[in-house]
C-alpha cells in the first residue's frame, strides 16, 4: 500500500548559518485533509465548468497522480554541497 | 513448429536419424529453450526489482583544495519516476507544448507529445540498465546508475 513519507528532513547551510529541519509530514496529513474537505466544494463546482472542455477527467485523475507522487517521494535523498554552501533534503 | 523441430522431425521423416536421437535432440531443444526463458524472466524481474535513480557527481579533490570539495549525490526513488511521468501525461496539450519548446530552446530535442503511459514500463525498464560512469581529466567523476 502506499504511504505517504513520514518525515523530511531538511539542512541548508551557508558560511553565515545554518538550517536544520525535520518536518513531521504525518502531522501535516490531517491539516492537509482539512484543506481539501474545505476545498472540496470549490473543487465539485470546477469540475463542471470543465465538463464541456473535455478535461474533467483530467482534473479529477490530476488528484491522484499529486497523491502518488508525494507518496513515491518516500526515499528521495539530495544531498549537494558547493564551497560553503550545503543542501540536504530526505524524506523518510 | 519452431525451424529446428521441424528439421528434426524432416530427418525422422528421410529416415537419417533414429526415433531414440530425434526425442534427444527435441528434449535438448526444450531444456536450452527453458534455461534461456528462465534467465530472460531472471534479468527482467531483477530490473523491476530497481528501487533507485543515482546521480553522484564528486569534483576534482586537487582544485577544490583548501574548500571542502563540491558534489551532488542525489537519489530518487523509481516511484517517483513513475508518477512524475504519469503526471506529465496529464499536462494539457497547450502546457505540453510549451515545455517542449523550452527543451528545443536548451537544445533538448525531446517532444513531450511522444511521452505515452503505455510506454512507461518500457521507459523505466530501459531506464534500469542505465549506467553512466565519467571520470573528467581534472578528477571530476559522475556516476549515474540505478539500484
Amino acid at each position: 500500500m502506499k504511504r505517504p513519507p513520514i518525515l523530511m528532513h531538511v539542512k541548508i547551510r551557508n558560511e553565515r548559518r545554518g538550517l536544520n529541519l525535520w518536518i513531521p509530514i504525518f502531522l501535516l496529513l490531517p491539516l492537509a485533509l482539512a484543506i481539501f474537505i474545505i476545498v472540496a466544494p470549490l473543487i465539485l463546482i470546477v469540475i463542471p465548468i470543465f465538463w464541456p472542455s473535455g478535461r474533467r477527467r483530467r482534473a479529477l485523475q490530476i488528484f491522484g497522480v499529486v497523491f502518488e507522487i508525494i507518496c513515491s517521494m518516500r526515499g528521495i535523498n539530495v544531498d549537494m554541497q558547493s564551497n560553503h554552501d550545503y543542501f540536504y533534503i530526505s524524506a523518510v | 513448429m519452431d525451424e529446428n523441430k521441424k528439421k528434426i522431425l524432416e530427418m525422422l521423416a528421410d529416415n537419417k536419424i533414429s526415433t531414440d536421437e530425434a526425442y534427444r535432440l527435441l528434449s535438448a531443444l526444450e531444456t536450452e529453450r527453458s534455461t534461456s526463458e528462465g534467465t530472460k524472466k531472471s534479468e527482467t524481474t531483477s530490473r523491476m526489482k530497481s528501487k533507485y535513480l543515482r546521480v553522484h557527481i564528486v569534483s576534482s579533490p586537487e582544485r577544490e583544495h583548501g574548500h571542502e570539495e563540491d558534489r551532488v549525490n542525489v537519489r530518487v526513488p523509481m516511484t517517483l519516476i513513475r508518477a512524475g511521468m504519469k503526471f506529465t501525461s496529464l499536462l494539457p496539450p497547450e502546457a505540453r507544448d510549451k515545455v517542449t519548446g523550452a527543451l528545443r530552446d536548451k537544445g533538448v530535442d525531446f517532444d513531450m507529445r511522444n511521452l505515452k503511459p503505455e510506454d512507461m514500463d518500457e521507459f523505466l525498464e530501459a531506464l534500469s540498465e542505465l549506467e553512466v560512469d565519467v571520470a573528467g581529466s581534472d578528477g571530476e567523476t559522475v556516476k549515474i546508475y540505478v539500484e
